[in-house]
């Protein structure tokens, strides 16, 4: 029996959906886009899982050209060719670009019970998050009134009251982030910064009134910078 | 507005995706793996069908076999497929996923001050598998299994097994078997390792393409039901459990990894329905139920669901009342 042309052997079709998958792995390890899906733990796992497709895809293409008996590819391997191929290249073609703001308004609020805390780390040198946590641990504001801060977050708009500075606190992928954020007295007479607006913002602690009474914290800006989205948003 | 939550939708498919690739090709290797090192599957059939039994050593496999449940469905249903009891292959399907070192040891580090949550965890999802195990053996092969699982199923089972409507080949009544046969089950061959490859490559394609649609399907119902609608129930004993239910069908993470999440709202929840999330996130979500369509017809996949969900609200009942 002679075997079938080259394009129309299984293996070759095998090996090219094989390599798109390996492709889309592999670029999104290199090209920066797992920083903003998935948690760090995770990216040599992506990496290694994409070399091995590749692997597997460089022997099914050395099959596709080998002396054995060749298989024509059937109706079910073409289809799932053209999925993959299409799946492949629309991931490929169209990076994610979520956003936070949006993400974080439909997502209740990280209320992680933090039994251990580092408390070396000085006032100005702690981000967004380790405030987050800190003062969810020790829960009388006046033990930080008047601390410096330097922080960085996106502006993330709340219902009822003024936007806060929040960051997206991720286990595993995009699909469970968890918003956390800090309340911010805006300086009065400027415009709104736009939701999803990444900022950098020094300045101190300050105390407020609670809506609910009692006090609370709010970071009172001495300068605020707009930023671009940092490369690894996503805090652990 | 819808353009904004369109662009949150793609990223969150791209890294549930992405997310679950490297486990789904893990749960392929695995299962390529059984067919090189015990090829023919002889030690499938030895295990035991005993509707009790064969469930138990079934999830107690997962210790052996570690894989999250994306990993699972192709070594399930090679399970399956090779000839196992199918109490042994649906008890490892829904319980392995929990009964594995990986996912013990991240359900101890979230949540290392809940020593009660770290054993009924485990022992919940061996209540569910064998519960769902004896569900489905109601219904019987030919209208569970999908069609070519199925055929691939018989090939493997002694003719005496298979019910006579069932059969489309053979004799009526067992036949004696033959020298050949007797040949064949000594000394099974193992299969050429382009062959081994090519079944693999194929396996892991077609499912992929599944991981898809139901990554598709999570993101979306992600993005347009806000999670807070479902956690704003707190406190309510029942409620709340159903509440979190539905969150573990939609969230559709891994069960490696679903503790840590659980534990961003564990203070907002009552225990029972903690322990609902981590134990019916693993068995069925949005994102399994096309995989699992590569095992079951759609009344298996609905008898699943069903059947999961009562018994997992009754553990989340019994819990509460203890703990609460």
């Amino acid at each position: 029996m002679t075997p079938p042309p080259l394009l129309q052997r299984a293996a070759l079709w095998r090996a090219a959906s094989l390599g798109l998958w390996a492709l889309v792995l592999l670029v999104s390890s290199v090209d920066g886009r797992l920083d903003l899906l998935l948690r760090a733990v995770f990216h040599p796992l992506v990496a290694l899982a994409g070399l091995l497709l590749l692997l597997v895809a460089l022997l099914q293409l050395r099959l596709a050209f080998g002396p054995g008996r060749q298989e024509r590819g059937d109706r079910r391997q073409a289809r799932t060719l053209v999925l993959t191929a299409a799946i492949a290249l629309l991931v490929l073609l169209l990076p994610p670009a979520p956003s936070f703001a949006d993400l974080a308004g439909q997502r209740p609020r990280d209320e992680t019970a933090e039994s251990e805390l580092s408390f070396v780390l000085p006032p100005a040198q702690r981000s967004l998050t380790d405030w987050v946590r800190l003062l969810r641990s020790q829960p009388d504001p006046r033990l930080f009134a008047g601390d410096p801060v330097r922080i960085s977050g996106f502006v993330l708009p709340m219902e009822g009251e003024s936007p806060q500075l929040a960051r997206l606190l991720v286990r595993c992928c995009l699909a469970d982030a968890s918003p956390v954020g800090l309340p911010v007295a805006w300086p009065a007479g400027q415009a709104p910064f736009p939701a999803d607006q990444w900022l950098a913002i020094d300045g101190v602690m300050g105390l407020r009134p609670a809506p609910g009474g009692g006090e609370r914290l709010e970071v009172v800006p001495s300068r605020i910078r707009p930023i671009p989205r940092p490369a690894r948003p996503l805090e652990p | 507005m819808i353009l904004t939550r369109l662009a949150t939708a793609w990223a969150l498919f791209q890294g549930l995706l992405i997310e679950a690739l490297p486990f789904l090709l893990i749960g392929v290797l695995i299962s390529a793996g059984a067919r090189w090192f015990a090829p023919g599957g002889r030690w499938l059939r030895r295990l035991p069908s005993h509707p009790l039994l064969g469930p138990l050593t079934g999830a107690a496999l997962g210790f052996a076999l570690p894989a999250c449940e994306c990993g699972n469905v192709p070594v399930a249903r090679r399970m399956l497929s090779g000839g196992a009891p199918l109490g042994a292959g649906l008890g490892f399907l829904f319980a392995a996923p929990v009964l594995n070192p990986i996912v013990i040891a991240s359900t101890w580090a979230a949540f290392p001050d809940q020593p009660w949550l770290l054993l009924a965890r485990p022992l919940g999802a061996v209540v569910v598998a064998v519960g769902l195990a004896l569900l489905l053996a109601l219904v019987g092969e030919p209208q569970l299994l999908q069609a070519d699982l199925l055929a691939e199923r018989r090939l493997h089972q002694p003719l005496a097994a298979v019910g006579l409507l069932e059969r489309s080949s053979g004799l009526v009544g067992a036949p004696p078997p033959s020298a050949l046969d007797v040949a064949a089950e000594a000394a099974p061959v193992r299969p050429p390792l382009a062959e081994l490859m090519r079944h693999a490559s194929q396996e892991f394609l077609y499912l992929s393409l599944l991981l898809v649609m139901g990554s598709v399907i999570a993101a979306l119902v992600q993005s347009f039901v806000p999670r807070s609608w479902l956690l704003a129930v707190g406190g309510a004993p029942t409620l709340s459990i159903l509440a979190l239910m539905l969150l573990a069908l939609v969230v559709s993470v891994c069960s490696s990894v679903d503790a840590f999440l659980a534990l961003s709202f564990a203070a907002q929840v009552t225990p029972g329905a903690l322990l609902a999330f981590l134990l019916l996130g693993p068995v069925i979500d949005l994102k399994l139920v096309s995989l699992l369509g590569l095992l079951f017809r759609p009344r298996g996949l609905v008898l699943t669901t069903a059947g999961a969900a009562l018994m997992v609200l009754l553990i989340g009942q019994w819990v509460n009342l203890w703990r609460l």
